[in-house]
């Protein structure tokens, strides 16, 4: 008998530190690849966002007057113009009215309505698809309709019930431009709490029924909790559109009369487009810019919290 | 911020031109051996765009055979011209809102200095000289007005007939047929801002040159008086008494503008519309042959508020200007286009079908009244007497044409006078402190002086 020495198989384990540097290619081949997918979009955000954000900070800071390329610098009086100009403090005025406005109204009615087509199963696509049409029209065709039928002193609904019309008060016209945006508004906030209260578990709701509640009871109780981050960023969403609302007010009043219905972004678009100043236009979108970021800061520290509870 | 930090944003800028000129697609290029002229012009209605395509692009085009003229129509056009200015690009003609916009694009060197072009055709020769003087940047030609353009009263001669008064002569006697409207249940006059506030700068406009009279406004735009005037105070005053007495739209004026009221004042609601000549162009839908009213439209002076002041007068404005981009490959032509709508034939053809839009400011507007139809009859008449007031030297100024921009823009609020949230002298105030800053700046374009 011969011995044989059989060899046994030698695993050729590699060492900590062969590993170690294999695993790093690796991780750096992935952040390669993961940098070049991402690199599109992060250069077009760069082109597109971050290049004209830190030009028109720079601008805030100059007298440029939109056309050419010479700017002086006037360190912070652009800034002092508008704070000292009682009509930015109108503006800014109405666009916290804007938002207490949009905060509450079309919310509430957008859930009222959401809550209501949650039993009606077979007709609530119907109805969404009303509900939305507003929201997917033109806001220059959603202010020329309510111009000409609505707010038309001469063959329009307040002419025929000898109502002034509110685009002529001083007073009235920011809660009419608002009447016009939040009516195009709150259908899509009717989808998309409903599409939130869907999601609702179904046995949750069936609880709740058995132990006796009732639809008030099942809506505070179960639907509003389970909806409660799309309420979440809806208000957050609906705060950094407030202070940048130009388009209704500028279609049905351009901010008058007596720039009682002036808003932030008016504002702006006068400095900018008639007066050529737009150094004190990128004033005052900084501003703006500013009560987004808070909003967004709040939100994110919000998102953050609700993850970690 | 430093000087590096200004140079960032100048690299910056041209950065940002470079792209916009990538995205822009060019301004001219060549067709079939002819090159291309571009003029970006206002969203016109299709009745008025197919007469610019007959009378402008096929009648030069046929004029010459070096180039095609092509227009584009959109209403955003001030803004897209300031854009593309901008950007070193844009349309080879610049179509713009006035001298006093073409004067910011001409200090930025935006503008081709068209005085070699203005020799060249004689156009210093034809033109009148108010209007001629409005385009000029320290004796540089950079624009000229398309039309040259004057507030008054339309009037609707059925209703004034109706309420048994005449075409009113004095300010008296306009307040009192407007009175007298009033209590037929009527608007005392038709007219309103809706969809553009600038229409405010009209009515404060035409109070500067009654009230206070052309020359004090005058003096004040060379700075010799300030815009806290006694007398430039009475007009604003006065405005806004006018206005809150329903003097201008009653109830409506935010609520009505040219073309709504233009209808109203044919439909007999109201005797008058106080507006620009321009205001033609929105009449033609309501006063037009087939509805056999085209007679009841009149048009007269504003009277004179302050006694002694030259009579009549106009406040003279331009409802656009026309200017060559200093970076277009065609200057020569596009100053051949300029020079085209700079004629007689030109005015004679297009106020055949559009009136209140080309009353080409000629010193001898030769157009005969008798030989149009329609409102193209009053309209050519209307320029008429304008052109003999303007050469008696009784006018005064619009703002929208001879202020400076921003200064412009503050008149512009002039409704919060009217409706008491600010106060005349805050306003005025307001006026001056804007007034000084442009005019340190050099962007008082140089206006004509009246006589008085």
């Amino acid at each position: 008998m011969t011995a044989t020495a059989t060899l046994a198989p030698v695993r050729t384990d590699p060492t900590p530190a062969a590993d170690h540097r294999a695993r790093r290619a690796h991780q750096r081949r992935r952040s390669l690849v993961n940098h070049l997918l991402v690199a599109p979009a992060l250069l077009l955000s760069v082109l597109v966002v971050v290049v004209p954000g830190v030009l028109t900070a720079m601008a805030a800071f100059t007298d440029w007057t939109g056309v050419g390329f010479h700017a002086d610098y006037v360190g912070l009086r652009n800034f002092r113009d508008i704070l000292a100009d009682p009509v930015f403090a109108t503006a800014l005025g109405n666009n916290v009215t804007w938002l207490a406005l949009f905060l509450t109204a079309p919310a509430a009615v957008g859930l009222l309505t959401a809550a209501l087509l949650l039993h009606r199963r077979r007709t609530r696509t119907f109805y969404q698809v009303l509900f939305l049409m507003p929201y997917v029209l033109a806001p220059v065709v959603n202010a020329m309709v309510w111009l000409s039928i609505i707010y038309n002193p001469n063959g329009g609904v307040t002419g025929a019930l000898h109502i002034s019309s509110p685009l002529a008060d001083v007073h009235g016209a920011l809660y009419a431009a608002a009447a016009v945006d939040m009516w195009h508004y709150w259908g899509f906030l009717t989808v998309v709490y409903l599409g939130a209260m869907r999601q609702t578990p179904l046995e949750q709701v069936e609880a709740a029924v058995v132990d006796g509640a009732g639809t008030w009871q099942v809506f505070r109780h179960v639907h509003l909790p389970s909806i409660r981050p799309t309420l979440l960023l809806m208000g957050v969403m609906t705060v950094i559109f407030s202070f940048l609302a130009f388009d209704y007010v500028y279609l049905l009043t351009q901010g008058g009369p007596a720039h009682g219905s002036e808003v932030m972004g008016t504002y702006a678009y006068a400095f900018a487009f008639s007066a050529f100043q737009f150094g004190k236009a990128a004033a005052v979108g900084i501003i703006m810019s500013f009560f987004g970021l808070i909003a967004s800061c709040v939100y994110t520290w919000m998102s953050r919290r609700q993850l970690a509870s | 911020m430093s000087r590096s930090g200004i140079r960032v944003l100048g690299a910056g800028l041209a950065a940002m031109a470079v792209v916009l000129s990538a995205c822009s697609g060019g301004s001219s290029s060549a067709s079939g051996g002819r090159q291309t002229l571009q003029l970006w012009f206002w969203g016109a209605s299709p009745q008025q765009q197919k007469t610019m395509k007959e009378v402008l692009v096929d009648g030069f085009d046929k004029s010459q055979s070096k180039y095609d003229l092509k227009v584009t129509f959109n209403n955003a056009v001030d803004k897209n011209v300031q854009v593309a200015l901008s950007a070193n690009e844009g349309p080879d003609i610049v179509y713009g809102s006035g001298p006093a916009f073409s004067a910011a694009y001409a200090v930025q060197n935006k503008l081709a200095d068209m005085t070699p072009y203005a020799k060249k055709y004689g156009w210093k020769d034809r033109i009148l000289a108010p209007m001629y003087e409005s385009g000029t940047v320290h004796g540089k030609l950079y624009s000229l007005p398309n039309s040259i353009n004057n507030l008054g009263v339309f009037y609707n001669k059925k209703v004034l007939a109706e309420l048994g008064v005449g075409v009113p002569a004095t300010y008296a006697e306009l307040t009192a047929a407007m009175d007298k409207a009033a209590k037929a249940g009527m608007y005392p006059s038709v007219t309103g801002n809706k969809g553009w506030k600038p229409v405010n700068q009209n009515y404060i406009s035409m109070f500067l040159t009654h009230v206070a009279g052309g020359k004090t406004v005058y003096d004040a735009l060379q700075g010799t008086t300030k815009w806290t005037d006694p007398k430039i105070v009475k007009a604003v005053d006065d405005s806004a008494a006018f206005y809150k007495k329903g003097y201008l739209g009653g109830k409506d004026y935010a609520n009505l503008n040219f073309q709504e009221s233009m209808q109203l004042l044919a439909q007999g609601k109201s005797p008058f519309f106080f507006g620009p000549t321009l205001a033609f162009q929105f009449a033609s839908d309501s006063f037009n042959d087939a509805a056999g009213n085209t007679s009841d439209l009149g048009f007269a002076p504003f009277p004179n508020i302050t006694p002694g002041l030259p009579s009549p007068s106009g406040t003279l404005g331009t409802t656009a200007s026309l200017s060559v981009n200093a970076h277009s490959a065609h200057k020569d032509g596009a100053a051949e286009v300029i020079d085209y709508m700079m004629s007689d034939t030109f005015a004679q053809r297009m106020n055949k079908t559009w009136p209140g839009y080309w009353g080409v400011p000629l010193k001898n507007f030769d157009l005969d009244p008798a030989s149009y139809t329609g409102l193209s009859k009053a309209y050519v008449q209307s320029v008429k007497d304008t052109v003999a007031t303007v050469g008696k030297g009784n006018y005064g100024f619009f703002a929208g044409t001879f202020f400076p921009p921003a200064t412009a823009t503050a008149f512009t609020d002039i409704d919060g006078v009217w409706l008491g949230t600010e106060s005349t002298t805050d306003f005025l105030d307001k006026i001056q402190t804007t007034f000084a800053a442009e005019k340190a700046k050099d962007l008082v374009p140089p206006v004509p002086e009246p006589a008085g």
